[in-house]
């Protein structure tokens, strides 16, 4: 385990009963910001149970900031947690109930309201503090449970989905909101299965399906494992069938199909078609090339091939 | 500030932030509306005493109004009320928080579990009393003064009351807040202990009577019960009562044995809240 590392797990394994939550998953997370993707059902909850110490490992360990996290509560000073349901103590206001979170961590009464009020400001819910959670629309629910989070310095945020049900003004704060955090020098964990919501918090991801991490590390290096998977290429050009004929002698080229003013190819190695690919816009040996696109292109689809291999 | 919180003032603080939450909730509402039973029931025997100068006879006599209070606070309150008030909140003191999704806050915070399940029994303990003393207060003086008792002669009768009513539902809260932490459908549990296997073995001679709350806790009641029917007789040949030391002692000792157990457990136990 790396002494930097916010998280480490080793050959971490949670099951229940018959069913595994997650398998033999070793991975190291450094500090800064660290976005968690996967689709519902991959593991994401039970690892980020594992790591806030909701649950205990089946097997193997999992250590967060240095420590195991398991049954020892005084890491929960330097943790704060944004869990993923939408549950409150609904007749409190949010000041209260953050301040009253707030205490539970040791700090005075007079401190703990200070702080609470400090978190609610940066998460931008001050007009609100003294009306009723119940009250508060998804979004103000959404940024009291961050502020709840943030309220006493933590050095690691752990935010499950915390952009479920924002619109799309608040995510922009929320974003905002991380990214100034860990600029801040704090580490963040955040999970989603929204790829552009992490995209645009982190560089940094690591990716989960069927409770195994199918990849770690920054995002262009992600982007590279889609050189391993077949690559989708849609070329709008003059005359597409000319090109199909060019493309089927290429040894790369795994299949490809015409469209309406388009022909569609999947090629095992991106970068030798897309250099050829160049090379014949140039010429113009079969005519004009419009427009070259790749769904393999964003992230999205670089998680379903991963997910599908 | 990062220092490993202790026990107390965690539970403290659990406490602040329960009690509030406990009073208010719609159990409390619908207990204290349990809690009317026993007003109602003494607002109409004073009705009647009123309008009725013969008022209520046991066996062609008046039985005098403490004694009546006396039969009430054992047979309502002690043998009813508070376990009933022990199952329904004991059992839900972790259960709620997880049923509503909350206790992730409170376990994701510096302080012990063990000591998230303290600060609530000792919310639970406060929410209850309140909801109970005046409950039984005003049965007292509804009742007290029928049948040529004196409110003043009896009082301090109604401070030991007041003391057994507080053990009980200390002793309750904390088996069943074991039952809740350990067990599965806890509720019946502690409905099928409280109102099974309590009155069935305190009718029989014997150790079992002594795996009871209300064994220990009849020991605590200061109130002479009339004896009135050949059953009554009969059972009298069982009756076997600790002392108040004795029945103190073990009251304490299953209080402190129920809370460590309830409170290892939470400290142990994995909650996986459903999505």
């Amino acid at each position: 385990m790396s002494a930097t590392a916010i998280v480490s797990a080793d050959h971490l394994s949670k099951w229940y009963g018959q069913v595994i939550g997650l398998n033999d998953v070793s991975v190291t997370v450094p500090p800064g910001i660290t976005g968690l993707l996967g689709p519902n059902g991959a593991g994401k909850s039970t690892f980020m149970k594992l790591i806030t110490g909701q649950l205990k490992p089946s097997k193997g360990s999992i250590a967060v900031l240095g420590e195991p996290i398991w049954a020892n509560p005084v890491l929960y000073h330097r943790i704060g947690f944004c869990p993923e349901q939408d549950a409150f103590y609904e007749r409190m206001t949010g000041m209260e109930w953050v301040t009253a979170l707030v205490r539970l961590n040791g700090v005075a009464d007079a401190t703990a309201a200070s702080m609470a009020a400090r978190a609610i400001e940066t998460v931008e819910l001050a007009d609100a503090a003294n009306k009723k959670i119940g009250a508060y629309s998804k979004g103000m629910r959404q940024r009291i449970k961050m502020a709840q989070a943030l309220a006493h310095d933590p050095d690691l945020l752990i935010l499950d989905e915390p952009l479920g049900g924002m619109d799309p003004i608040a995510r922009r704060r929320t974003i905002r909101l991380i990214k100034d955090w860990g600029r801040a020098g704090k580490s963040v964990v955040v999970s989603s299965h929204i790829l552009h919501e992490i995209e645009s918090m982190t560089a940094n991801i690591l990716l989960i399906n069927q409770g195994r991490i199918l990849a770690e590390g920054n995002v262009h290096q992600i982007r590279d494992l889609i050189d391993e998977h077949p690559h989708t290429v849609h070329i709008k050009a003059d005359d597409t069938r000319a090109l199909a004929r060019e493309f089927l002698a290429d040894d790369d080229v795994l299949s490809l199909r015409l469209e309406e003013g388009a022909v569609v190819v999947q090629t095992g190695r991106p970068d030798a078609f897309y250099a050829r690919l160049t090379d014949l816009a140039a010429s113009g040996e079969h005519g004009a090339i419009h427009e070259v696109t790749s769904p393999d292109d964003n992230l999205q689809a670089v998680f379903q091939y991963l997910v599908k291999s | 500030m990062n220092q490993n919180p202790t026990v107390f003032s965690s539970t403290v603080r659990i406490f602040d932030l329960s009690l509030g939450q406990m009073l208010w909730s719609r159990r409390s509402v619908f207990l204290g509306l349990l809690l009317g039973g026993p007003v109602v029931l003494a607002l109409v025997l004073r009705i009647v005493t009123t309008l009725y100068a013969s008022g209520i006879s046991i066996n062609g006599a008046q039985p005098p109004g403490a004694t009546i209070f006396g039969m009430m606070v054992w047979l309502l309150y002690i043998r009813f009320i508070v376990p009933v008030l022990g199952v329904f909140y004991g059992t839900a003191l972790i259960a709620d928080e997880v049923d509503d999704k909350t206790i992730t806050y409170l376990f994701t915070r510096p302080i012990p579990r063990s000591a998230v399940l303290l600060g609530k029994y000792l919310a639970y303990l406060v929410c209850t009393v309140l909801l109970v003393l005046p409950s039984v207060m005003l049965v007292f003086f509804l009742v007290v003064p029928t049948g040529g008792s004196s409110v003043a002669v009896a009082f301090p009768s109604l401070l030991a009351d007041f003391a057994m009513l507080i053990v009980g539902l200390a002793s309750y809260g904390a088996v069943f807040a074991v039952v809740g932490t350990r067990l599965k459908r806890p509720l019946v549990v502690g409905l099928v202990y409280a109102f099974g296997w309590e009155p069935a073995v305190l009718l029989f001679p014997g150790y079992l009577k002594r795996l009871t709350v209300a064994y220990y806790l009849q020991a605590l009641v200061t109130h002479e019960m009339p004896q009135d029917s050949a059953v009554s007789m009969v059972l009298q040949l069982f009756h076997e009562v600790p002392t108040v030391p004795t029945s103190l002692l073990s009251l304490a000792a299953i209080i402190a044995v129920t809370l460590w157990s309830a409170g290892r457990a939470v400290e142990q136990r994995e909650y996986v809240l459903e999505q």
